[in-house]
């Protein structure tokens, strides 16, 4: 690609500041990161709120991101919170880059500060705006969703190309929409979508089209952006080890003072209590890679990342539970209990076979985090009786990524 | 841990090389044949990345 084309941008829709309370690090850190990438745009949705609306602005202001969103203002002076667009001239082309935030959804701590207009009205006012300054591309970042996307590019004239995004679901084709060319999801940062827009002699949009690319082992990564992620991480993670050791500490303090020194009466029991009984069936576990999830997550520094740790342990953070890194002997790794249920329950399990389903394994096995995933050929390289013949595990993206950072 | 900032990172230089020798081409002769595909523009694209900076493992 690189040999093939000069005219380039890079965007990022927005939402990736992360899902979960107290990760204030991961979001500055991918602002830096994407403005050391160079990144042309980025656009904002009620993810990038969710630390507040100071938190946002006092890093923009310090990494001066070019973060867009033309339909968000602060309820106080109606100004807007972020820049509305930006223009790039890229190569032949002059190129308008906007972004719009969805109406209808909570803007959480910044409920009360900020307002979101229509988004079609903004997109009317913005394109018109941006064609008016010689703009001949322009683009949409839209963090609408699906069907709002698809549905502003038809009653708005003049988008070239809209990147959709919010809970939009991964498409490998985009498709046009009247004139204008959609791409569609690949959320978690393993996708990345490419846009090839034709132009006319005067620089407009003759046709477009698009694919979205699994990031997998095969594209080349940079030493020293490797060497920045990877001190961040393992910092990252050892912060959330610690924090996660003293919230534990507390509730065991909080559970002694309040006069409870028991157990849950329902609680998970852990794989070497069940081999008791079951010791053939947890030979044959120990062969698999369920029975080393936990390490691939210590190998990863993400065995105290909350978003990680749920599908490589038991129960986690359920009562009687995995709830910290101190329980990993017991309760580390995919083990009986995810699949079967909780052993003091073991009574109330029902007889009937298969109670293993492709929905079982579907929890965790999803299409962002195991894409590949099929149950016809996952199931026997986990079935107890083993088949004589099984037909090979596709290799892991994620698992791939690792072994390659090795080399 | 080969993370996922790299790799886009890793595409992107190797076309900001191209991108840097063409703008360097067009200061020298202003005219928009050093651009490699001047009747193509490529919009490379991430959404919800939702603070992943690599896979879980």
């Amino acid at each position: 690609m690189s040999t093939q084309y000069g005219q380039v941008l890079l965007v990022d829709n927005g939402g990736f500041f992360p899902e979960q309370d107290g990760y204030e690090d991961a979001a500055w850190f991918l602002m830096d990161a994407m403005k050391l990438l160079g990144v042309d745009a980025v656009g904002v949705s009620e993810k990038e709120l969710r630390y507040g609306m100071s938190f946002l602005l006092a890093n923009y202001k310090r990494t001066q991101l070019p973060l867009v969103c033309a339909n968000l203002y602060e309820r106080a002076g109606k100004k807007p919170l972020v820049a509305q667009y930006v223009i790039k001239k890229v190569g032949t082309v002059t190129v308008g880059i906007f972004g719009l935030t969805n109406n209808t959804v909570d803007l959480g701590p910044s409920r009360d500060s900020l307002v979101v207009e229509d988004p079609a009205t903004a997109a009317r006012r913005t394109v018109d705006e941006l064609h008016k300054k010689g703009c001949t591309i322009v683009v949409l970042l839209s963090e609408l969703g699906k069907v709002e996307s698809e549905d502003l590019v038809t009653a708005v004239d003049g988008i070239d190309a809209v990147i959709c995004g919010r809970n939009v679901p991964l498409l490998q084709k985009g498709r046009m929409i009247k004139q204008t060319i959609a791409c569609y999801g690949g959320e978690q940062g393993q996708y990345i979508g490419r846009t090839v827009i034709s132009l006319t002699p005067d620089r407009k949009l003759a046709t477009g089209e698009n694919d979205t690319f699994i990031l997998g082992p095969e594209v080349g990564e940079k030493p020293e952006v490797l060497t920045l992620v990877k001190s961040f991480e393992d910092n990252f993670n050892d912060k959330l080890r610690k924090k996660e050791k003293e919230k534990a500490l507390k509730q065991e303090q909080d559970r002694v003072n309040g006069g409870s020194t028991e157990q849950a009466a329902d609680h998970y029991l852990g794989a070497e209590f069940c081999q008791r009984c079951h010791k053939a069936e947890y030979d044959q576990w120990k062969t698999t890679k369920h029975s080393r999830a936990w390490q691939t997550l210590v190998d990863a520094k993400k065995d105290a990342n909350a978003e990680c740790i749920g599908c490589h342990v038991v129960g986690y953070k359920l009562a009687g539970g995995f709830q910290t890194g101190d329980d990993a002997p017991k309760l580390g790794n995919v083990q009986c209990e995810n699949c079967h249920g909780m052993g003091t329950q073991h009574d109330a399990y029902p007889k009937q076979s298969p109670r293993i389903t492709a929905a079982t394994c579907q929890k965790c096995h999803t299409s962002n985090t195991s894409p590949t995933f099929d149950f016809a050929v996952y199931e026997p390289h986990i079935l107890h009786q083993v088949p004589a013949q099984m037909p090979d595990l596709p290799k892991s993206q994620a698992r791939e990524r690792m072994l390659g950072a090795g080399k | 841990m080969k993370a996922i900032a790299v790799r886009i990172f890793a595409t992107l230089s190797t076309l900001a090389v191209v991108a840097v020798l063409s703008a360097a081409g067009a200061k020298a002769v202003s005219k928009p044949a050093h651009v490699l595909e001047p009747d193509k523009l490529v919009i490379l694209s991430t959404t919800d990345v939702k603070g992943k900076t690599s896979p879980c493992g």
